[in-house]
């Protein structure tokens, strides 16, 4: 087991690598630099051109690569090419909403999915089943922005329930700011989670050792927590990964519409402005994010239905 | 067992957007420009005082064009490396063509768009590039996964003492054992495909802004949403229709699928 | 407080009504108003946002955020009233000597906000700063670079003597203009500013927000407000905030926005009519438009209404290819230009462009920019030449379109007639994106600057204008209203043009 978390993290190292290397590029590929970022008519070509040497853009491509390299090495991410201020306190600022807002919709999404997956899975075929998922099914056929839209119109401008925007909010003070976006990234996530924990469910209960115990008279509870669960939990939780991705992509377009200064549209923001130390250190921090939760998610399911072919 | 939602239902719900996608352009309506958002035509004026319904027609094409068309591309190239990589002797290929993939894993395939999209601005053909490159890794192992099935089974092994070709074991039988598992995922990944390029598209980062496209206009007619709500419900009813529809056909082939595959226990 | 002062936003065609110079006594403006301003409240305000671009350091600005943060806790010398005239603030007077070369000014009794008075000291600090070579960002560097700082000096505490290398009747104005705020001397921490304003620093959140609370000291009247929030947030995000009661003020909004609000009682629409110009810019160095027929043609061509109440949804005045109208010094006597679909042919065919393709260079950098170009296609189309819509990067295209683009979009905020001219109409501007360039046009401007006599300037720069309209590269189509919203509780928010006076100024602002 430990020689296998030390393989995983051996090739997480080389993975983090090569993605930095791709983000440079193709950062360094984009047409115009942060100094041509800022470009306002009263800033004279000229100042421009002293802007740039003053942040060390004219210098060749490999130097500022390499240097940036060896600044992340000792923990140091560098300054922002647009604010001048630390790129760790742009990644401190924006981390802090997006996670709120992740760990809010998970919180809800995994009790959820998975008494709804389990549900369906043990009606399977019933009328419950169905019902249920044809609503996860048509939910999860309408994209995000479309839903963020209608929530908006209805529950914010129309009625006047909930606060459109997190314009000015604070989450301390005034907590119901996360309502909309939730129920927006929730839509999707549940249904797909669902989904895999009623296919994990049902190929669980058709397993040939729960028939058996079944047969042997072995009490309903127990067989489902003690048999069921883990197995139907293992693809929920790869989902729960694969999540991570949908989610992350939904919570750019929550984070546009509801005005939320979050990760996602920190790096975007970064790629506009061509602010390369930014976008290279949110981009590290996402994907080492995303490498734990990968990795995390591997030893939960080997931890629930140990199986050898992954220790090789 | 009784069929969930009728066959008919689900077919025309994905039918009906893809003839507007196709045939649309190749209709043309002589209306006037009017003042933006107003009601009148059949379905009023966007927020340049164009008519809504001619929009619909031309806006089709990059909203689903571009979602199947990087699919295609995905199925094709990361088609042939899973096929490969499942079909070769030697493990070091195998390693090499799969590999690399597993570096884009770790990143959320709307901001990889979204950092494309903004670099390359209103260009159709690097977006849907960057979305098939963004499948190209998970469609890799899908195919992989389901050669090594059919590669490692007695069927090929017979084949080959047959001395059939390289080419007809592995792209022929092989290649048509992989359909299965494909076309139950085909579903899934088009309507993700449909997804990802109307959220790049929605928040600007895609095609032009007065592009006709679904996506682009439910985003550019928010704002007369309560003068004109028809600017952005019909687009929107349009690609919900779409990925509903087939959302619901991919389930009933998953479901199929699985039925043979329990009979034949 | 007289009626006259309530009507400020509103120019109307008639340029330059002479409005009686502000001299800071407050107005309340409300056009209802039964009830005495009242003390306390907090305001809530949103613009739209630049992520870490935006900045606290008064002399590195550029977005209208932060020149709203900026506006509420420093001062400048001079600032611009609605028809873009100079207006003393914290130099209570000017006076040039006979060449306008040398100008002194006397200081207000104004108070900063660690207590410390006004001084020369302070003026003298500010403008070494902004003029600091050894940092380029500095936006007003380019402005007063006539400044001769080693002959400008203090004659006492409240007079200051500020000398120019080259003479310039026009000088208070360019005190008037962004990044020229007066710091305390010796200001170095930007993330400590003290100024003279109406509000006092608290907290700043870079793309977020920033507060402040009234200062109790402020020489014009302590401000009604107790707490003022600038924040930021992009189009939508605004128009929601406004309505559903999470910002009382909202900055910059669309006409859009303006017709559902109108529809609604809870946000009023404040307009300042006709505020920026809109236009189409042609490099007249570059074929076709090196060809002044090919100009008049085009300039013939523009359909302007229509593009008004399209591209502007009627929220907005036709434009005459001028910059300005409204402003001090347009001259309003030229008549309006018009439509004409069959001298713009003629003199196409006489040039020889006729079924001829043409590549107009836009982006969506600013609103309307696209739409506008893609409607001017269609009327440029009607006359047999293909004019083609193509786009670039919105975030580098000020920057593209001063060498790329034979033909371009082109839009500019409030400013001096002048300045307009200076930053991009002579030889050596560092903006002129029609790549205009005349040295006799150079000279007669370089002569009106001199003149002290106010009629006598505002005639010449009349000839000049009327060159430029004819034979300019600038087709102004139409001037947009600047509108701003407010819920119906906000009283005392004026009408004005950008980079005025009175724009995004909370002063004199209370809630009902």
């Amino acid at each position: 087991m430990r020689s296998y978390a030390g393989q995983r993290a051996a090739l997480a190292v080389v993975q983090l690598a090569v993605l930095s290397i791709l983000v440079f590029v193709l950062t360094a590929l984009l047409p115009g630099d942060a100094a041509d970022m800022r470009f306002t008519e009263t800033l004279t070509p000229e100042q421009i051109a002293q802007l740039r040497a003053q942040l060390g853009l004219d210098r060749p491509a490999l130097e500022r690569f390499t240097h940036w390299f060896g600044n992340v090495l000792t923990g140091d991410l560098g300054t922002s090419l647009i604010s001048g201020g630390p790129v760790l306190d742009i990644v401190k600022a924006s981390v802090g909403a997006t996670l709120v807002l992740t760990l809010a919709t998970l919180a809800i999404v995994v009790p959820l999915a998975v008494a709804l997956g389990i549900l369906m899975g043990t009606r399977e075929n019933g009328r419950l089943d169905r019902t249920i998922t044809s609503i996860t099914l048509a939910l999860s056929a309408i994209p995000d922005f479309v839903i963020a839209v209608v929530l908006v119109a209805l529950f914010s401008l129309k009625l006047g329930w909930l606060p459109a925007t997190w314009v000015g909010g604070s989450l301390l003070t005034n907590p119901v700011l996360l309502v909309l976006p939730v129920a927006v990234l929730l839509g999707r996530t549940v249904c797909l989670l669902s989904r895999q924990v009623r296919a994990g469910t049902i190929n669980a209960l058709h397993a040939d050792y729960v028939v058996q115990a079944r047969r042997l008279g072995v009490p309903r509870r127990r067989l489902l927590l003690r048999h069921v669960l883990p197995n139907a939990a293992v693809p929920g939780v790869q989902e729960l990964a694969r999540t991570g991705d949908t989610l992350l992509g939904g919570v750019l377009v929550v984070e546009a519409i509801f005005a939320i200064p979050g990760f996602a549209t920190a790096l975007v923001d970064g790629v506009e402005t061509r602010d390369v130390p930014v976008v290279q250190g949110l981009t590290l921090v996402l994907a080492v994010a995303a490498l734990l939760i990968n990795l995390g998610a591997d030893l939960v399911c080997n931890r629930l239905v140990p199986r050898t072919e992954l220790l090789r | 067992m009784r069929a969930r939602i009728p066959l008919a239902l689900s077919a025309l719900l994905v039918l009906i957007p893809l003839l507007v996608a196709i045939l649309g352009p190749l209709i043309t309506i002589d209306v006037k420009p009017g003042l933006p958002y107003e009601k009148g035509g059949l379905l009023g004026t966007d927020g340049l005082g164009r008519d809504v319904f001619s929009l619909l027609l031309a806006g089709g094409r990059t909203a689903l064009g571009m979602a199947l068309g990087a699919v295609v591309i995905a199925y094709l190239i990361g088609g042939l490396i899973g096929l490969l990589a499942a079909s070769t002797r030697h493990r070091w290929v195998d390693e090499a063509l799969i590999r690399p993939l597993d570096v884009l894993l770790p990143l959320p395939s709307l901001l990889v768009i979204s950092v494309v999209a903004v670099g390359w601005r209103a260009s159709p053909l690097a977006i849907t590039l960057a979305v098939a490159m963004v499948n190209v890794p998970t469609v890799a192992r899908l195919v992989r996964a389901a050669a090594l099935d059919a590669a490692s089974g007695p069927v090929v092994e017979a084949l080959r003492m047959q001395r059939e070709s390289w080419i007809g074991i592995h792209l022929g039988y092989v290649g048509r054992a992989v359909l299965g598992p494909v076309a139950a995922d085909i579903g899934t990944r088009i309507t993700l495909a449909v997804f990802l390029v109307a959220s790049v598209n929605f928040l600007g980062l895609g095609l032009s802004p007065t592009a006709p496209d679904w996506a682009v206009s439910v985003s550019r007619n928010r704002e007369g949403l309560l003068l004109q709500p028809w600017a952005v419900l019909a687009p929107a009813l349009l690609l919900v229709s779409f990925t509903l529809g087939f959302n619901l056909l991919a389930d009933r082939l998953v479901h199929r699928t699985r039925r043979l595959v329990e009979a034949k226990r | 407080m007289s009626e006259a002062l309530n009507r400020r936003g509103f120019l109307g065609l008639a340029g330059g009504l002479g409005l009686a110079a502000l001299t800071g006594c407050g107005s309340d403006g409300a056009s209802n108003a039964a009830a005495q301003p009242k003390a306390g409240g907090r305001l809530r305000a949103v613009f739209a946002g630049g992520g870490a671009k935006e900045v606290l350091d008064p002399h590195v600005q550029s977005l209208f955020v932060d020149i709203a943060r900026h506006k509420a806790m420093f001062e400048k010398l001079v600032e611009l009233g609605p028809d873009l005239k100079p207006l003393p603030r914290l130099a209570e007077k000017w006076e040039p000597n006979a060449q306008a070369s040398t100008w002194r000014f006397t200081l207000r009794d104004a108070t900063f906000h660690d207590g410390q008075k006004l001084t020369s000291q302070d003026v003298l600090y500010s403008l070494a700063r902004i003029a600091d070579p050894a940092v380029p960002d500095r936006v007003a560097q380019s402005s007063l670079a006539s400044l001769d700082l080693r002959r400008c000096k203090a004659i006492d505490p409240r007079t200051v003597e500020l000398v120019l290398t080259a003479p310039n009747a026009e000088f208070p104005a360019l005190l008037a203009g962004i990044g020229t705020h007066i710091v305390r001397d010796g200001f170095k921490d930007p993330t400590k500013p003290i100024g003279t304003g109406a509000f006092k620093f608290v907290s700043f959140e870079a793309g977020r927000s920033m507060v402040a609370n009234r200062f109790d000291d402020y020489w014009d009247g302590a401000a009604k407000l107790e707490e003022l929030q600038i924040l930021s947030a992009d189009a939508e995000a605004r128009a929601n905030a406004l309505q559903g009661g999470q910002a009382e003020y909202a900055n910059e909004m669309t006409a859009t926005f303006a017709r559902t609000a109108e529809a609604g009682k809870t946000v009023k629409i404040v307009a300042a009519k006709g505020a920026t110009t809109q236009a189409f810019v042609m490099k007249v160095d570059q074929a076709p438009f090196d060809n002044p027929d090919v100009r008049m043609a085009f300039k013939l061509l523009a359909d302007r209404q229509r593009l008004v109440d399209v591209v502007l949804a009627g929220r907005g005045v036709v434009g005459n290819d001028l910059f300005g109208k409204g402003f001090q010094y347009y001259p309003a006597d030229l008549p309006q230009r018009e439509r004409n679909l069959e001298e713009a042919k003629a003199l196409l065919k006489k040039a020889g462009l006729l079924n001829k393709e043409v590549e107009i260079f836009t982006s969506d950098s600013t609103a309307g920019f696209v739409e506008a170009a893609t409607l001017f296609a269609e009327q440029v189309n009607e006359a047999g030449v293909k004019l083609k819509v193509t786009t670039g990067s919105a975030q580098t295209y000020a920057k593209d379109l001063l060498t790329k683009g034979a033909i371009g979009s082109h839009r500019s905020g409030a400013m001096p007639i002048p300045q307009y001219i200076t930053d991009r109409l002579l030889t050596k501007s560092p903006f002129n994106v029609t790549h205009w360039r005349q040295p006799a046009f150079d000279a007669a401007f370089a002569s009106a600057q001199v003149l002290t006599d106010e009629t006598a300037r505002a005639a010449k720069y009349g000839e000049l204008q009327k060159t430029l309209r004819d034979q300019g590269g600038i087709i102004a189509w139409g001037h947009p209203d600047f509108m701003v919203g407010v819920s119906a509780k906000v009283q005392g928010v004026e009408a004005a043009p950008p980079n005025t006076l009175d724009s995004a100024r909370f002063d004199k602002v209370w809630l009902a």
